[in-house]
């Protein structure tokens, strides 16, 4: 009963420069990955998988796609009469926050807090892929006495703050005197009055905050030992489910190495790839190192190596396209790519 | 409870004794199909974009399976406030508990149900046949021809007919005659256990069927007979498309064999009537450097290390390296090793098979193979 204490508290507010060709339309939050994921996903399931009932989302920029994912939250068991989940939107006279947990959002919806019965409260940041029990971490925080216990991965923050509710509530609240503006600003304040730990997270776990980073930790689930950090068959990664078929490959299709979720028809070569849900890849095509998101339709004989493809995109017949590994070639969302257009 | 047009009452307790050991602790309705589904979806989708939606379903034999998963329909749109998808299982009455002796006594003993929502047509359904169809239509064409009865047909070769429930019509296709597997059949048009009544019409035939001693209490048997006899209007629903009864090992592995067939018309991808399920919360399928897949459908949740060639993977299967799987249907969470072959096989749920294992037909008969622990073990020792 003892993580019954805790809440969720996920930051979806974060806005990323570097991924801009991608989260133009939605929030980083509503990112896919991995196929059939959204970056959400991870944090939220693994908060639900660590026994947390009640989990408020803050965002700000583009949240229709995320709202429509999480709707009421019954894929992670989060639809209940008591706790659940709960979506506080950020008005659009705050002024933007860089940081993780902002404070600004928080005093505005401060009612959730005071009425919650929890005593911790886990606030996190919405673009991390790991899959993290975060039972542990609160065991240490009462066993040190910490005042914060931050948890870091390879030497970095994390930015996942477990912090007393009473705390956070205090923090959010004298903000203005104290002029911190999120949980980050509490120890970039050299003289902070607060007792702040470290907790070590050593499985895997990444943040995504640049293409680059996206293409290489999407790479990076394509490894049988990363993979199986990922998909754990007691704690699952949830998501909104769709009732596609099962994926259907013709006599033509030649698949290696690649992940592909439900609803595609895969009639061509597909290589190092991570293919989305109901994907159709003609005959004759050969896909490379891409990452081909939903609902895109790649036609026959096109060549793409390297290449994101945002959702609902269509490659007509015998399209090339080209990126390298460093910096893949992305295509905005819903467009049309013909093969004269790249030639 | 609110008044219903139509109410459906489909029939989920079938043994099924014809799948052996598929059935020996799931009721056929649960059985897996296609890669993903379970039989009583088909039927339990038609209704959900049918839009009727208020459906009982009748369970009896080995219900735990069906019944868990059933829930409160939600996977098929069917939590309703008002109706939504109730399961009936036979109950006790003062001093006997009352099991369902035939598909009618099934109905008869839920009057209650039925009443509580005063429906003017009632659909008596079955949960374990493979098709699309649209019963909204069935139901208008009921109401256009005034009838008390319409029974769903479905042309089949000639050949074949007598084997089904054959329906002889006149030319404005009422049902004249109806004839359980004729010998020398005198049509082509084959019930297929969808039957549209007036409730009033039924209930009053239920309650005279329940007084016969020496009826079975069957629909087909028993009450479309007696409808014919007391000069009621049963008309026949002409179908087309694709159905399939799934009672056999063999018709269970050819209707899989039919969802890899491009000319077949059972088409499960079609966003205008989709096939509900509930959704497993898997990955992605992850295809390894060493596979290759060709002609297959496979579900999420699945690795594939070895050879898959027109089969049915279902969600959760692991193939090890050098593994060769063809023309067969694995289903979920099956574990297969490596080297192994298999052929023209139906693989059942969580089974494991182990490294370089050998599993096909026997080349006389041709038989699909049923995969059971006992072959697995016998063919280890």
């Amino acid at each position: 009963m003892m993580m019954k204490s805790m809440l969720g508290v996920i930051d979806a507010t974060t806005y990323k420069d570097d991924l801009e060709e991608l989260i133009a339309h939605r929030s980083l939050a509503g990112l896919p990955i991995a196929g059939r994921y959204r970056l959400i996903d991870f944090v939220l399931s693994n908060m639900v998988n660590s026994g947390i009932g009640s989990v408020a989302i803050f965002p700000k920029y583009q949240y229709r796609s995320l709202m429509d994912h999480l709707g009421s939250g019954k894929n992670w068991d989060l639809d209940r009469k008591r706790d659940g989940l709960f979506f506080f939107p950020a008005s659009i006279t705050d002024g933007t926050s860089e940081g993780i947990g902002s404070f600004n959002q928080f005093a505005a919806n401060i009612d959730y807090f005071l009425r919650s019965k929890q005593e911790y409260a886990l606030v996190a940041n919405c673009y991390t892929v790991f899959n993290m029990d975060f039972s542990p971490v609160l065991e240490r925080h009462l066993q040190s006495g910490c005042d914060i216990t931050e948890i870091r991965s390879g030497g970095e923050s994390l930015e996942i703050y477990l912090v007393k509710k009473s705390l956070l509530v205090d923090l959010i609240q004298t903000r203005d005197i104290t002029g911190y503006t999120c949980m980050k600003d509490i120890k970039l304040d050299i003289h902070h009055n607060y007792k702040i730990c470290d907790y070590e997270y050593t499985g895997y776990a990444e943040k995504i905050d640049s293409i680059s980073t996206y293409f290489r930790v999407s790479n990076e689930i394509l490894k049988m030992s990363i993979w199986s950090q990922l998909f754990l068959k007691d704690r699952p990664i949830f998501t909104k489910v769709k009732d596609e078929p099962p994926t259907h490959y013709t006599t033509t299709s030649e698949v290696k190495n690649s992940m592909i979720a439900n609803g595609s028809v895969i009639e061509g070569k597909v290589e190092n790839s991570i293919i989305a849900r109901a994907v159709k890849i003609g005959k004759g095509s050969t896909i490379k190192n891409c990452i081909i998101m939903q609902k895109c339709t790649i036609g026959d004989n096109c060549e793409l190596d390297s290449v994101i493809l945002d959702k609902d995109v269509i490659v007509e017949n015998g399209t090339k396209m080209n990126g390298n590994l460093n910096s893949p070639f992305v295509v905005r969302k819903g467009t049309v790519q013909g093969a004269l257009m790249n030639s | 409870m609110g008044k219903k047009r139509c109410v459906a009452m489909l029939l989920a307790g079938g043994k099924g004794s014809r799948l052996y050991s598929l059935t020996k602790s799931l009721a056929k309705p649960a059985i897996p199909f296609g890669g993903k589904y379970r039989i009583i979806d088909f039927t339990l989708s038609n209704c959900a974009n049918s839009g009727i939606e208020t459906v009982g379903v009748l369970t009896q034999y080995q219900p735990l399976v069906l019944n868990s998963y059933i829930g409160i329909g939600s996977a098929w749109d069917l939590d309703r406030v008002n109706g939504g998808v109730t399961v009936l299982p036979p109950y006790s009455e003062s001093s006997e508990v009352k099991w369902y002796t035939g598909t009618a006594s099934a109905i008869y003993q839920n009057i209650n149900y039925l009443s509580q929502y005063d429906p003017e047509y009632v659909l008596i359904l079955s949960g374990d046949h493979i098709y699309k169809m649209n019963y909204e239509s069935m139901l208008e064409y009921h109401i256009d021809k005034k009838a008390d009865a319409s029974i769903s047909v479905i042309e089949v070769p000639w050949d074949e007919a007598s084997r089904f429930g054959i329906m002889n019509t006149n030319k404005n296709m009422d049902i004249v005659e109806f004839e359980e597997k004729p010998k020398n059949p005198k049509n082509n048009l084959a019930s297929m256990g969808i039957y549209i009544f007036k409730w009033k019409v039924l209930k009053k035939l239920l309650e005279e069927d329940n007084l016969n001693k020496n009826s079975s209490h069957d629909f087909g048997k028993d009450i479309i007979p007696l409808l014919i006899e007391q000069n009621k209007k049963v008309v026949a629903y002409p179908f087309e498309g694709y159905w399939k009864d799934v009672g056999t090992v063999q018709s269970l592995w050819e209707a899989n064999m039919d969802l890899l067939d491009e000319k077949s018309e059972l088409n499960i991808s079609d966003y205008d009537w989709r096939i509900y399920t509930v959704n497993p919360n898997q990955p992605p399928q992850y295809i390894s450097e060493e596979a290759t897949v060709k002609e297959s459908m496979i579900n999420e949740g699945c690795i594939i290390s070895g050879n898959i060639e027109k089969s049915i993977v279902f969600q959760g299967v692991n193939v090890g390296n050098g593994t060769v799987i063809r023309n067969s249907v694995i289903m979920p969470d099956a574990e297969i090793g490596e080297n192994v072959y298999i052929e023209k096989a139906i693989v059942p749920s969580n089974i494991h098979i182990p490294d370089g294992m050998v599993i096909k037909p026997n080349n006389k008969t041709d038989e699909v193979v049923l995969v059971t622990e006992e072959m697995v073990n016998e063919l280890i020792s």
